[in-house]
């Protein structure tokens, strides 16, 4: 028993020793002088920046404006993905329509149509809604397809042949077999949100966690800049985690996804 | 074990009164043997692009028999399986059906197919696999209780709430068998089932299928490239080559049959002489 413990304790905690070793040495060269907190605040500095922000309610608005503006744009974008890409996987003929057209808008960078989108939209919510919704749409929307297509077409022929309804074939047998695949489109999906609604709040905005730390470069608040990208870093862990968590639970019959 | 635990609650009394020698038909009571469905195919055509697989083929099988169809491989006899369950249709030609009472519905009882791979959801469990062959049928509750029951009667009971995933090959076929069973069918017909697995898995199946097949009484369609096995089970052999019944022989002998029986290997024997020594096109 004792061993397995310990054992458990060392992968937990190893994952963490190197970051924790960075951010010391991080501290250590700050406070000995060796790099100037103009460049780079120390990680205390950050903190404090932090507990500041925490405590006037200005990183809370922000944060939550982002994570709405995320959200919303998810929804959207997902959304319109995920029914696209279940109609092109069930219907030959909504393939045909709309694939080639897809695959076209798909290879132009989604960023790129930020002057475009400023001009429709100024700086408004819907330039960001529409920048994030863009850019989730194609993972979530091939990643759907390829699902629908990968399922077993033995699975298909069993489920026919032991009388299943058309929805029974899609609840019981189609879509659990696109999942594995639905879920990889999510995790693509997920970081693409951040990234989109980070650039577009940088470039214009007027409230939000890019708009924040925006405004602290102006001012040379490095430290609240520094504190900006590190809250970046946790919303992404934040959501692979919940998505990893919803796997686990939702592709339990997989050896794959299955816990140790 | 299991085999025998099912063998002795299955079985009430077919499988252990004594038959007479001679007797082709296990004894069976009329209740179960009035279960099975009737096929009869009348110049039976299928091609594929232009490729004749089933050319003219002419097929009477009795309710409640057993058939073994035996050939090479691209001789036709998958595809011939397929079209009796109407899962191709005939290019020509027409295939009957014929249920308990003279009845020509085509609807009851089912038709059910055991595939040459398991064919299981990964994501049901067991007893939930097993209940998809009762699709559309009862309520959510009765179709798990029978489910169960079709578990029970391959001696399954313990993996009911397991994932497939976690059962080994033979297992699997049998999460398969039980749940083209549950559904009490007229007609199960056997696509090679049982060709990956390992040589003594494969006996235990076989005489698993042997046995539910005398007590439930379905008409079963076995097809095989396995000439022992088709010996062994069926008490009648079709040889198919090109697309036509090249041989039909009938197995005389009484079950529960012992493997090694001389009767039965002559009769393959036979059958594989036929097979190697018939001029083949490809």
């Amino acid at each position: 028993m004792p061993v397995l413990t310990r054992a458990r304790l060392r992968d937990t905690a190893l994952p963490w020793l190197l970051p924790a070793a960075i951010l010391l040495g991080w501290q250590a060269a700050v406070s000995a002088g060796l790099v100037s907190n103009r460049f780079m605040p120390a990680p205390l500095d950050v903190v404090r920046a932090g507990w500041e922000a925490g405590r006037t309610g200005e990183l809370w608005t922000n944060l939550g404006v982002s994570t709405l503006r995320a959200l919303a744009g998810f929804v959207v974008g997902g959304g319109i993905g995920f029914g696209l890409g279940l109609a092109n996987g069930l219907s030959r003929l909504s393939e045909t329509l709309t694939d080639t057209s897809v695959q076209m808008v798909r290879n132009v960078p989604h960023l790129s149509l930020i002057p475009l989108v400023i001009l429709w939209f100024g700086i408004g919510e819907e330039a960001k809604l529409f920048l994030v919704a863009l850019g989730v749409f194609f993972p979530i929307y091939a990643n759907t397809l390829h699902g629908i297509r990968a399922v077993d077409p033995g699975l298909v022929e069993m489920g026919r042949v032991y009388g299943m309804s058309r929805t029974e074939l899609f609840t019981r047998v189609v879509l659990p077999g696109a999942l594995p695949s639905i879920f990889v489109g999510l995790r693509y999906a997920l970081g693409i949100m951040w990234l989109t609604l980070i650039v577009a709040e940088t470039i214009s905005a007027s409230s939000g966690l890019g708009y924040m730390a925006m405004q602290a470069r102006e001012f040379m608040l490095v430290d609240v800049v520094v504190l900006a990208i590190l809250i970046y870093a946790a919303l992404g862990k934040l959501a692979d985690a919940l998505t990893r968590k919803l796997e686990r639970v939702c592709l339990a019959w997989n050896p794959a996804y299955r816990s140790a | 074990m299991l085999l025998d635990a099912v063998r002795r609650e299955a079985l009430p009394d077919a499988a252990t009164a004594p038959r007479q020698a001679g007797d082709p038909e296990p004894a069976r009571s009329a209740a179960e043997s009035a279960r099975g469905i009737a096929v009869t195919a009348r110049d039976l055509h299928k091609s594929f692009d232009g490729h004749p697989v089933i050319a003219g083929l002419n097929l009477f099988l009795p309710a409640g028999g057993f058939t073994a169809v035996v050939g090479r491989s691209g001789c036709g006899k998958s595809t011939l399986l397929r079209l009796i369950l109407g899962l191709e249709t005939p290019t020509g030609g027409r295939i009957e059906l014929q249920g308990p009472g003279g009845n020509p519905r085509r609807s009851e009882p089912p038709r059910r197919i055991m595939f040459q791979e398991p064919r299981l959801l990964p994501w049901a469990r067991v007893v939930d696999n097993v209940a998809v062959g009762l699709s559309g049928q009862g309520t959510r509750a009765g179709r798990r209780e029978r489910a169960l029951a079709a578990l029970a009667e391959v001696g399954l009971t313990e993996k009911a709430g397991q994932w497939p995933a976690t059962l080994s090959g033979g297992q699997r076929q049998r999460v398969a068998l039980a749940r083209a069973l549950v559904s009490r069918p007229g007609l199960l017909a056997l696509d090679e089932p049982l060709g990956a697995l390992d040589a003594l898995t494969r006996i235990d199946m076989q005489d698993l299928i042997e046995r539910i097949w005398r007590v439930q009484g379905f008409t079963a369609l076995l097809v095989t490239h396995d000439v022992a096995e088709a010996v062994a089970l069926a008490d009648r052999i079709l040889v198919v080559e090109s697309g036509r019944i090249a041989l039909d022989l009938r197995v005389e002998v009484p079950r529960p049959r012992r493997r090694g029986d001389p009767d039965l290997a002559r009769l393959e024997g036979r059958i594989l002489d036929h097979l190697l020594g018939a001029p083949q096109a490809a």
